[in-house]
C-alpha cells in the first residue's frame, strides 16, 4: 500500500505496520467490517421501527480510523470515544451486548438507561465517559492523564477523538494547551469527515490542515489519509512512541468523509447541502475495499480468506440487537438514583 | 391572520424584523446553508446574505459574544443555539458579559441580543438535548428571559425580544414546534407582544395555575378534563419570566385562592419557588390552601422512555394535584 502520508517536518514515518503478523492484518480487516456492519444493522433498525428512539450517527466510510487508532494501544491505555465512535468501545472491551443495551436505554446499560448513544464508558476498561458538549472531552482527558502522573504512570496514553467541527471549542483548545503545557501524553485524533453537520470544513477551520492548529501548541500535528488503515496504524505508532516517551501531546487529523447524513434523520438535506459527485467520488475511497486489494495485490491473503463481509459478525452484532431488545427497559424509579454518591472518601472507580 | 406552526411563527418574527431593520442580523451553527437543525432559518441565507445570516464554527462562546461586542455598537444580533443546552458553553457570555454591560458602562450600553434555540423534553433527546434550565439566567440580573406556548405569543414576543434593549433569552420548547398550529397576525400590522405581560388562557374560578412553555399545553388539557369534575382552572400563561407578571397572578389569586404552579424545569430553585415566596409575602391572606407545585423530579432528563416519563411533569400529575387542592 502506498503510504505518502503528510508529516511532521516532512519526514516519513517507519512503516510499523511491516511488523504486523498475518493475523493481525485479518483481525484489522475483521474490525473494519465489524465497523461496517454496526453502523448498517443499527440503520437498518432504526429504518425498521425496531430501534425507536434516539438518533444513529453514521460512522460508515470511517472505519479505519477508528480501526487503525485502537489496533496498536496497550491495554492499560485510555480512549474517549464520541458520537461517531462506537465501535470502539467494543475494541476497547466492551461487550457487544452492553453496547447495544445502551443503544436501546436498556437497565442493563452501562449509563442504565439514562444517557444515549455514546454517552458511555468504562473506568475499568479505561474508556472516559464524554457528552454532547462537544469538545469537553480533551480537557477532561487532561484531568485522566494528571492522576497517572500522580500515580507515578507517566507512560500511559490517552486517545480522545474529535470531530474538526468541534476542534472550534474552547475546551479544545485549553485542554490542547494544558496538555501541550504540561507534556501530558495525550494524543488527539481529528476525524476530519469535511462537514459538521452541514458546515463545511472551510467554515470551521482556518487552516489548510486541521493539524496546523498543533503548530500553536507548539506539538507535532500528523495530516493524514484517513481512509487508508496502514497509515493510521503507523502514524499512531509513532504519536504512541512520542507520548509515551513524555514529549506531550501529539494531534493526528484523519482526512475522511461523512458517507452518510450528520444523523439517520438526516439522509434527505444531506444530499443536498453537499454535491452528490463528492459523495460518490468518496464512496470509491470505501476504506474496507481498500485494504481487501491490499492484502490481495501483496499476495498475502487469497480472496477466500477475506470474505465480504465476514457472516460470522453479521450474526453476532444481529444477536446483541435482538438481546438489547429483549432484556428488560429500566424501572422508572432508578430515574432518581445516581444523582448523588453518599460513600464518602471512597474512590471506587480505579482502572 | 396567517395559520402558522410555532416554528413558522418564529421564522417569520425574525425575517419581519430582519426585513424592517437592517441592523438585525443572526449567527449560529448550520442556520445559512442548511436552514438550522430545525429550519427556523430556512430561506435566510439567500434574502439577507452571509454578512447577516452567520454561519458560525462549534463555538457557543463566539457565536454569543459576537452578538454582545455587535451590540455595544449598535446592532442587534441574534443567537440561535442549536440546543438551548449548549448555551452552557456561553454562560459567561450572557451572565458576566452581556448581562453586566449596561449596569458597568454607567448605563450607556444597552446589549439588544437574543439567544435562542430549542428547549424542553418529552421528545428522548436525554440529557443533553432536554433542558429547561431558565432559571439560570432568571436568577441573573441584567437578562430577561421569555417562553412561549402558542404560536401567536412565539411571533410576537420575538419580535418585543428582538427590539428590547436587553438580553434576552428565548426558550422555544422543541415539542410546541410542529405540533401547535394558530393564527397570528399579518406582517403590517406590526404585532407586538409586550415582554413582561402573562396572559390568561383560560378563565377558570377554583385553582390558578400558573405555567409556561409546553406545561401551558398540559394545564389546559388537566383542565379540560377537570371541568367534568366540577373543577374549574384558571390557566395563566406567563410568557415571559422574567420580569415576572405578578399583577395578573396577584388579580387571579384574588378569584381562585389557590395556586398550582407547574413547570417543566426541576422543582428545587425553579421559577415556581420564586413565584411561591412572592405570593406568600405579599398575598399570604388571600391563600385557602398552601400553594402547590408540580415539576420536574430533580434529576436529569435521562434518555430510556419509563425514565424520562417518570422525571418529567404529566398532565395526570397536574389533575392530581389540582384534586387535591380543590378538596383542601
Ligand atoms: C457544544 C456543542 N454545540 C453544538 C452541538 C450540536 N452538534 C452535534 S454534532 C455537531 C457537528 C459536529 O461536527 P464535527 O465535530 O465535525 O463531528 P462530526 O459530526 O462531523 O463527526 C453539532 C454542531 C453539540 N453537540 N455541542
Amino acid at each position: 500500500m502506498s503510504t505518502t502520508t503528510l508529516l511532521r517536518d516532512g519526514q516519513q514515518v517507519s512503516a510499523y505496520h511491516e511488523q504486523l503478523t498475518k493475523q493481525d492484518l485479518l483481525e484489522i480487516y475483521r474490525r473494519l467490517w465489524f465497523a461496517r456492519l454496526f453502523d448498517e444493522a443499527l440503520y437498518d433498525a432504526k429504518k425498521k421501527g425496531r430501534l425507536r428512539r434516539g438518533n444513529v450517527y453514521g460512522s460508515r466510510g470511517q472505519e479505519a480510523i477508528m480501526v487503525g487508532t485502537t489496533y496498536p494501544l496497550h491495554e492499560d491505555d485510555f480512549v474517549s470515544p464520541i458520537h461517531r465512535d462506537m465501535p470502539v468501545f467494543v475494541f476497547r472491551g466492551m461487550r457487544l451486548e452492553e453496547v447495544m443495551c445502551q443503544i436501546w436505554g436498556k437497565a442493563e446499560a452501562p449509563t442504565r438507561g439514562k444517557d444515549s448513544w455514546s454517552h458511555m464508558g468504562d473506568i475499568s476498561k479505561g474508556i472516559i465517559h464524554s457528552t454532547s458538549m462537544l469538545g469537553s472531552t480533551i480537557a477532561v482527558a487532561c484531568g485522566v492523564l494528571w492522576a497517572q502522573r500522580l500515580d507515578g504512570r507517566r507512560d500511559r496514553v490517552l486517545v480522545a477523538y474529535t470531530g474538526e467541527g468541534a476542534t472550534a471549542t474552547g475546551p479544545f483548545h485549553e485542554g490542547l494547551n494544558f496538555a501541550a503545557v504540561h507534556k501530558l501524553p495525550l494524543i488527539v485524533v481529528v476525524e476530519n469527515n469535511q462537514y459538521a453537520y452541514s458546515t463545511p470544513v472551510e467554515l470551521e477551520v482556518p487552516t489548510k490542515t486541521v493539524a496546523e492548529r498543533a503548530l500553536g501548541y507548539g506539538i507535532p500535528g500528523y495530516s493524514i489519509d484517513g481512509n487508508d488503515v496502514l497509515e493510521v496504524y503507523d502514524t499512531m505508532c509513532a504519536a504512541l512512541e512520542h507520548a509515551r516517551a513524555g514529549n506531550g501531546p501529539v494531534l493526528i487529523e484523519c482526512v475522511t468523509y461523512r458517507l452518510q447524513g450528520h444523523a439517520d434523520h438526516d439522509e434527505t438535506r444531506a444530499r443536498q447541502y453537499r454535491p452528490v459527485e463528492e459523495i460518490e467520488l468518496w464512496e470509491q475511497r470505501d476504506p474496507i475495499p481498500r485494504f481487501r486489494n491490499y492484502l490481495l495485490n501483496t499476495g498475502q491473503f487469497t480472496e477466500a480468506e477475506l470474505p465480504e463481509p465476514p457472516r460470522d459478525l453479521v450474526e453476532q452484532i444481529q444477536r446483541a440487537i435482538e438481546y438489547a431488545i429483549n432484556s428488560p427497559d429500566p424501572e422508572p424509579h432508578t430515574a432518581l438514583e445516581d444523582i448523588y454518591d453518599e460513600s464518602a472518601g471512597v474512590s471506587r472507580c480505579v482502572k | 391572520m396567517r395559520e402558522v406552526t410555532f416554528l413558522e411563527a418564529i421564522r417569520l418574527a425574525i425575517w419581519e424584523e430582519m426585513e424592517r431593520d437592517p441592523n438585525v442580523f443572526i449567527i449560529g451553527e448550520d442556520i445559512g446553508r442548511m436552514g438550522g437543525a430545525f429550519g427556523v432559518t430556512e430561506g435566510f441565507l439567500a434574502r439577507f446574505g452571509p454578512d447577516r445570516v452567520v454561519d458560525a464554527p462549534i463555538s457557543e462562546t463566539a457565536i454569543v459574544a459576537v452578538c454582545v461586542g455587535a451590540a455595544a455598537v449598535g446592532k442587534r444580533g441574534i443567537a440561535e443555539m442549536q440546543f438551548i443546552d449548549f448555551i452552557s458553553y456561553a454562560f459567561d457570555q450572557v451572565v458576566n458579559v452581556a448581562g453586566t454591560y449596561l449596569y458597568r458602562s454607567g448605563g450607556k450600553v444597552p446589549i439588544p441580543i437574543v439567544v435562542r434555540g430549542p428547549s424542553g423534553g418529552y421528545v428522548g433527546g436525554s440529557l443533553y438535548h432536554s433542558q429547561q434550565f431558565e432559571a439560570w439566567f432568571f436568577h441573573t440580573p441584567g437578562v430577561k428571559v421569555v417562553q412561549p406556548a402558542f404560536p401567536d405569543d412565539a411571533y410576537g414576543l420575538m419580535k418585543a425580544s428582538i427590539r428590547d434593549n436587553n438580553p434576552v433569552v428565548f426558550y422555544e420548547h422543541k415539542y410546541l414546534y410542529r405540533r401547535i398550529k394558530g393564527p397570528i397576525p399579518e406582517a403590517h400590522e406590526d404585532y407586538i407582544v409586550k415582554l413582561g405581560e402573562a396572559r390568561i388562557r383560560r378563565y377558570g374560578d377554583d385553582i390558578t395555575v400558573i405555567t409556561y412553555g409546553a406545561m401551558v399545553h398540559f394545564a389546559l388539557e388537566a383542565a379540560q378534563r377537570l371541568e367534568r369534575e366540577g373543577i374549574s382552572l384558571e390557566v395563566i400563561d406567563l410568557r415571559t419570566l422574567k420580569p415576572l407578571d405578578m399583577d395578573t397572578i396577584a388579580e387571579s389569586l384574588q378569584k381562585t385562592s389557590r395556586v398550582l404552579i407547574v413547570h417543566e424545569a426541576p422543582k428545587t430553585g425553579g421559577i415556581g419557588a420564586e413565584i411561591s415566596a412572592r405570593i406568600s409575602e405579599h398575598y399570604f391572606e388571600w391563600l385557602d390552601a398552601p400553594i402547590m407545585r408540580v415539576a420536574a423530579k430533580d434529576a436529569f432528563v435521562p434518555f430510556a422512555e419509563p425514565l424520562e416519563k417518570f422525571v418529567l411533569p404529566s398532565v395526570d400529575e397536574i389533575v392530581f394535584a389540582a384534586r387535591e387542592l380543590a378538596a383542601y
